[in-house]
């Protein structure tokens, strides 16, 4: 399988306090891919330096098969992109500012456009400027996937909207999605959100690559393990040991890429098992986070 | 694509571009009331008839400043507001997004333009000019276009430079007067200002177009 999306060594630096280290992303074709980060973990940044916006200072980059930022204009020509902050010009109206878009892309939908604009309930004549925040969030989206992109970047597309705004948003995207092969890279620092559509995720900290995995195995393979006798450390272990923490005469492992067989080698190393848990989401995404910031021993 | 950039910066300037229409339209006219009535003047009325339409003139070459001010950076207003996030996710090479942005702004500098010529056409045809005297609409208005084009294309590059090429622009002018202070303060005569304004408004200086007679009627 092919990757829509794919760098290699990525670096970059933004002042003193801030870079992207050796950053190796792969997004497969066709997939959904959540890139989950706390704020400021340089999300919006990767995805800058993705689209040719941002000039790197090391490594390469290929979206659909092409480098950039050698290939941007036929890149952008196939990618459909919703900043985190709309940026469409205030001054002309919802009908203008479809025109002004379609204009741009030979393979915009006028007719799905409008079909979006009755279904998001978007009046044509209103400025921009007198939009609400879901509006202009809704318009966006409208906006990209009336383009029939192969490619949707998405920088934290429902951000700040209410939830009913947001379930529209999610579901047009889906809908959008299910009717092709679009590959969909989404940001957000809302793991819920994310966990509900994607099938791959991968985990900024940063600006440092911490995960990078199918959804079904952040969802299922993360766990806290309550252990007797816990072995001093975890050598040959079949699993990644994210954090480990004592609880009165036992301790209490976080572990990643974990396989029900997987309890025979703490019987093996002499431990024995009491319970295991199943971690939802966010508590798994707070334990890769915590074990990227202070590696358990 | 070209006719959406353009109607779209039509949107975002329309009201500046139509009040220096409107007052390139009255200049001309105004040219021909300044001065009183010709009619039955004599030789020396006449001239001080024509010193005072020229006097009008001076505003002219103000208003191509003001123009190519006000469009150079108006068109790149909204961009900078956005951070150009929005152009540069468009499928467009950057080179030609700077080009529509120019070109659009060019035909919109056309509107003033085009007021100007009609206007000095109309102040033409209501004034009996006595014989030596002569009429320039033409000339003045493609004069009008040259210098209003010059103005706008300086404004535009300073517009769409970097924050760094802009600083060091601002530098350049704060060390020229910044000269002229110190030469002032420590009593040499000579002054950096006045030769910088010479060079820039002196053939071949990019603002010696807006230099010299404005004239409607001339000898």
């Amino acid at each position: 399988m092919t990757n829509a999306i794919e760098t290699r060594d990525l670096a970059y630096r933004a002042g003193k306090d801030f870079e992207i280290r050796s950053l190796s992303l792969n997004v497969r074709e066709g997939s959904i891919y959540g890139f989950l980060g706390p704020n400021g973990s340089g999300k919006t940044t990767t995805i800058r330096l993705l689209l040719g916006m941002l000039r790197s200072r090391g490594g390469t980059i290929e979206v659909l098969g092409r480098g950039v930022p050698g290939a941007m204009p036929a890149i952008l020509a196939q990618t459909g992109y919703v900043p985190e902050r709309p940026h469409l010009y205030p001054y002309l109206s919802v009908a203008e500012a479809i025109r002004y878009h379609a204009a741009f892309y030979p393979t915009f939908d006028p007719s799905y456009a409008a079909e979006l604009r009755r279904s998001f309930n978007i009046p044509t004549d209103r400025k921009l400027s007198a939009l609400s925040k879901g509006e202009m969030g809704k318009l966006h989206v409208l906006l990209v996937l009336a383009q029939k992109p192969r490619l949707l970047v998405l920088d934290e597309p429902t951000d700040g909207l209410d939830p009913v705004v947001r379930r529209d948003v999610l579901s047009a995207l889906l809908d959008f999605c299910s009717q092709g092969e679009a590959t969909v890279f989404i940001s957000s620092h809302l793991v819920h959100e994310l966990e509900r559509i994607c099938d791959w995720v991968g985990v900024l900290d940063d600006g440092k690559l911490v995960a990078e995995l199918p959804m079904q195995d952040f969802k299922n393979g993360i766990k806290r393990v309550r252990l007797a006798h816990a072995p001093a450390a975890a050598i040959g272990s079949p699993f990644v040991v994210l954090n480990r923490e004592p609880a009165g005469t036992e301790q209490v492992w976080v572990v990643r890429g974990w396989e029900p067989q997987m309890a025979e080698w703490f019987g093996a190393a002499g431990a024995g098992v009491k319970e295991i848990v199943d971690l939802d989401l966010e508590e798994g995404f707070v334990e890769l986070l915590r074990s990227s910031r202070t590696p358990a021993s | 694509m070209y006719r959406q950039v353009l109607h779209a910066q039509w949107l975002a300037l329309r009201l500046p571009v139509v009040l220096l229409a409107v007052l390139a339209f009255a200049v001309p006219l105004l040219t021909v009331t300044y001065g009183g009535s010709l009619e039955g003047a004599p030789t020396g009325r006449v001239a001080e008839w024509l010193f005072a339409a020229q006097q009008i003139g001076v505003l002219i070459p103000g208003l191509a400043l003001l123009l190519g001010l006000l469009l150079g950076i108006g068109v790149w207003a909204h961009d900078h507001a956005g951070k150009h996030v929005y152009a540069l996710s468009l499928p467009v090479s950057r080179e030609r997004y700077v080009w529509l942005h120019f070109t659009a702004g060019a035909a919109l500098l056309l509107v003033p333009v085009v007021a100007l010529g009609i206007g000095a056409l109309i102040a033409v045809f209501s004034v009996t000019l006595p014989s030596g005297i002569h009429a320039y609409p033409l000339q003045l208005t493609a004069r009008f276009l040259l210098a209003s084009l010059i103005c706008y294309s300086i404004f535009f590059a300073i517009s769409i430079s970097t924050k760094r090429a802009a600083l060091a622009i601002l530098g350049i002018i704060c060390g020229i007067l910044l000269a002229d202070l110190v030469l002032s303060v420590v009593g040499v005569s000579g002054s950096v200002t006045p030769t910088v304004f010479m060079w820039l408004t002196n053939w071949p200086g990019p603002l010696s177009i807006l230099i010299g007679r404005w004239a409607l009627f001339d000898v």
